[in-house]
């Protein structure tokens, strides 16, 4: 069973994103939506795998604009709902967010926005606490995975009581922490899944004279959630002290262990803050009322920090109040930020706590190991399928423009297949507005699931408006970045059932491309159909290349379980050369050169059997070393 | 609050560190620890480092500052030298004999890196998990439970907060029939192997 099912009373070991899925479920949820995304990915993930035991309608849409509005539907029809995205996904759905807190709820809503500070896997940190203050949505931030659990249950209750939207922001430190959580409830049986919508036209459709009306509404809720909130969103720790540490969210844990190790924990009173947008009014008064000098605690952007400064200001405090001078703006925060923080600002601590042996001196040093694309990734061959196709047409300086997702890689040594990558399907807008303005080629490349996402704008724009770019859908048939979640070409939904297959060539032929579809697993075979396609390119045709193969991952996981042999491959030492062509072509990790004979050899446990090596080598020297099972190219 | 025991699992996506990181996080809720296990890796599943941060005992920080661990485990040589910052002098180490360089690079050998890190930790082990693992279950896939195995034999203060036993079972919670038994018996060899180790 899995462990976000167990009974009240149960302590089971979630990550903070399944924390937030069974807390989510306990507050009776019917309707789950999202597009996946580093780090807010697992929450709807966890939801859709238990959706036939809390019969729970959970789906992944095709981008998190049209996710929030599937779920938003179903929350002013009566139905609780949620939906997720990383911080950059808000952006997406940004448009219907605004719209939403005019308008308000009829049951529970929440929006969780998983931010990443730090960049573990974004292509940036935005905080998404402004997004409460430009929507007027507070956002909740808990402590902990702990914590996410808690918090998104009085998330659904304050949604609830004002009738309004709520944010839940989570931090990648949070939503990928795990601990022993102690279930406080059991996942309702009985819950409302059927909405009835009311026809309150005054409501539902923000015409200027309706809009208006609803933003007096939404001025008074504001107001009433700054005034009216305390516990549980501010704790008054230790109240009285004169000196004082605010602390919002994470940067809360990390407080209370470093006061608690230097033992300052009964001098200061500390202020826990779980809801910085907007910050409850009266507990901050009443502290700043008896304190002399302030820290404020809070990962990324002086969130909490300006609020505080303001309150200060507008009732005639004397205290100071620090923030940023000490805490840094960028990046995630930890207990040695914080101690270093908190140190400065008592200007007492020794600066050397943990005593570290420092770092290792070798030579050469150690390589840093940044992500690469996985031994079998038939994204490898399709680039070097791309880039041989096209020198072979003679085409030079070639522009790639790239997009979000696994591929996003090839913009590494050897490829450079990505010279752009900037956010979901830009891959096509960029590659069509450079198409105006250079005389290289511009090829386009985008993801599967991207180009579903924010990819089909583009291309038809591009046809369009007569752009000159080379669309490249790189097609393995799933959402593999994130975990191998289902898209519209799957064939099958969030919760296993089969659906539609809605194929990328199918709509880029409706929209008017030329579309040639290659197996990279045939290398030889795709660079000739690919050659044919430039030509057509230059007489003026408008093409595009859809290169399909399964994610290597779910092709070695199937040969695992069905019991099929896949080719491994051997270089034959004698026939080898050490001329290196298949590492410096492929960069394959399963490909390590052997440091006296300089010759590659293969690792055997990583090979997946593409056979790329095998036809760069210009010696015939990599071979088949096993006996694959007849079928095993069907599970590509 | 007590200081948490700090533990780093180092090593490269795809290797077990995660599956690892549960596997402890299990076995604490049976010895009634409590636990915080943080999960630090990059975009991508497969190829690149990754660090997890387990921290036992009460507190809610997630990660352990550099020179705060009591032990790590790197399933992975570079990866253990990578991870070296987090050791202070008392810190006891345990490192996969195993070496997978990233593709394109220069990268030193086995025994600079491995020279180096028992220059200055001063309990230091290198043991060959992978040998182990291939031995019971045909593959390397289980060298991270003969790592755990391993570490808590060598490593009193780890022992003290869980024992053998509340690891396996751990295992019999998340593994199924035969694969538990076989894990067990990985557990059992590494943890002999310890004491072993410890006696010579």
């Amino acid at each position: 069973m899995h462990p976000v099912l167990a009974r009240k009373g149960e302590t089971v070991l979630l990550m903070g994103n399944e924390a937030i899925a069974r807390g989510a479920l306990e507050a009776g949820i019917c309707l789950a939506a999202a597009y996946p995304g580093t780090p807010s990915t697992e929450i709807v993930e966890t939801l859709a795998e238990v959706a036939q035991y809390t019969k729970t309608y959970v789906e992944w849409s095709v981008n998190e604009k049209v996710a929030f509005e599937t779920a938003y539907a179903a929350a002013i029809s009566g139905v609780r709902s949620l939906t997720a995205m990383k911080h950059v996904g808000l952006n997406v759905a940004a448009d219907i967010l605004m719209s939403s807190a005019y308008a308000g709820v009829k049951a529970g809503f929440v929006i969780i926005s998983a931010d990443d500070p730090g960049h573990h896997s974004s292509q940036n940190e935005q905080d998404n606490r402004w997004y409460g203050f430009i929507s007027h949505i507070p956002v909740i931030e808990p402590s902990s995975a702990r914590e996410a659990y808690f918090y998104v249950k009085e998330a659904f209750k304050l949604s609830e009581r004002y009738g309004h939207p709520v944010i839940l922001r989570s931090t990648t430190r949070i939503s990928h922490t795990r601990q022993p959580i102690l279930l406080e409830e059991d996942i309702p049986i009985e819950k409302a899944c059927k909405g009835s919508f009311e026809r309150v036209i005054e409501r539902w459709v923000l015409v200027p004279g309706h809009a208006r009306k609803l933003k007096s509404k939404l001025m008074e809720i504001w107001r009433k959630i700054q005034m009216e909130t305390s516990e549980p969103f501010v704790k008054i720790i230790n109240p009285g002290m004169k000196t004082v540490v605010i602390a919002s969210g994470i940067a809360y844990s990390h407080v209370s262990e470093v006061l608690n190790l230097t033992g300052l924990d009964d001098k200061i009173t500390v202020v826990k803050v779980n809801m910085p947008v907007p910050l409850p009014r009266k507990p901050i008064e009443e502290v700043l009322s008896t304190a002399e000098k302030v820290l404020v605690v809070e990962e990324l952007d002086p969130i909490v920090e300006d609020q505080v400064k303001r309150i200060s200001l507008e009732i005639g405090s004397t205290s100071k109040i620090f923030g940023k001078e000490y805490v840094p703006l960028n990046d995630e925060l930890s207990v040695q930020a914080v101690y270093d923080a908190i140190c400065k600002f008592l200007g007492s601590c020794s600066p050397q706590r943990w005593e570290s042996i420092g770092d290792i001196k070798t030579d050469p040093p150690i390589p840093p190991r940044p992500p690469v694309l996985c031994p079998g990734c038939p994204h490898r061959s399709s680039y070097y399928i791309l880039k041989t196709s096209l020198n072979r047409a003679g085409f030079r300086n070639v522009i790639y423009t790239g997009d979000i997702g696994c591929y996003t890689l090839g913009y590494q040594k050897p490829f450079e297949t990505q010279m752009t990558s900037f956010e979901m399907g830009g891959a096509i807008g960029i590659g069509h507005g450079l198409s105006k303005v250079v005389d290289e080629l511009v090829i386009a490349i985008v993801g599967d699931s991207t180009f579903y996402h924010a990819g089909i704008p583009g291309v038809v724009n591009l046809v369009f408006n007569k752009g000159r770019a080379i669309p490249v859908v790189l097609d393995n048939s799933v959402t593999a970045m994130t975990g191998h979640q289902p898209h519209p070409g799957s064939g099958y939904t969030a919760t296993g059932e089969a659906t539609a297959k809605i194929l990328p060539e199918d709509v880029l032929k409706a929209v008017g491309f030329e579309t040639y579809v290659i197996n990279p697993l045939r290398v030889k075979e795709s660079v000739a159909t690919l050659q044919k396609a430039l030509e057509e390119f230059k007489k003026g045709k408008n093409i595009a290349i859809v290169s399909r193969a399964r994610c290597a991952l779910e092709v070695m996981r199937d040969a695992r379980r069905s019991r099929v042999v896949l080719p491994v491959y051997r270089v034959d030492p004698e026939k080898c050369t050490a001329c290196q062509a298949c590492v410096n072509l492929a960069a394959c990790p399963a490909l390590v050169v052997d440091p006296n004979t300089r010759k590659p050899v293969i690792v055997e446990d990583l090979c997946a059997g593409c056979g790329l090596c095998a036809s760069i080598c210009p010696y015939k020297a990599i071979q088949v070393s096993n006996t694959p099972s007849s079928e095993w190219e069907k599970l590509w | 609050m007590k200081e948490r025991f700090n533990l780093i699992l180092s090593g490269v996506g795809g290797q077990g560190l995660i599956t690892l990181g549960r596997l402890i996080g299990r076995a604490c809720i049976l010895a009634g620890r409590n636990v915080t296990i943080a999960e630090v890796h990059g975009m991508s599943q497969r190829g690149g480092s990754v660090v997890v941060h387990v921290r036992i005992g009460e507190g809610e920080s997630p990660i352990i500052p550099s020179g705060a661990a009591h032990h790590i485990i790197a399933m992975e040589i570079l990866e253990a030298g990578r991870t070296a910052r987090y050791a202070n002098k008392d810190t006891v180490m345990v490192v996969n004999d195993l070496i997978l360089p990233p593709p394109l690079v220069k990268y030193p050998s086995r025994e600079v890196v491995v020279e180096s890190l028992r220059s200055k930790i001063g309990k230091f082990y290198l043991y060959n998990a992978e040998e182990v693992s291939k031995e019971i279950t045909g593959s390397p896939i289980s060298s991270n439970i003969a790592l755990l195995g391993f570490s808590l034999s060598v490593n009193p203060l780890f022992e003290e907060l869980i024992k053998k036993a509340d690891i396996e079972r751990a295992i019999e919670d998340m593994f199924k029939g035969k694969s538990a038994e076989l894990n067990k018996e990985i557990l059992h060899r590494s943890y002999e192997a310890g004491r072993s180790r410890l006696g010579g």
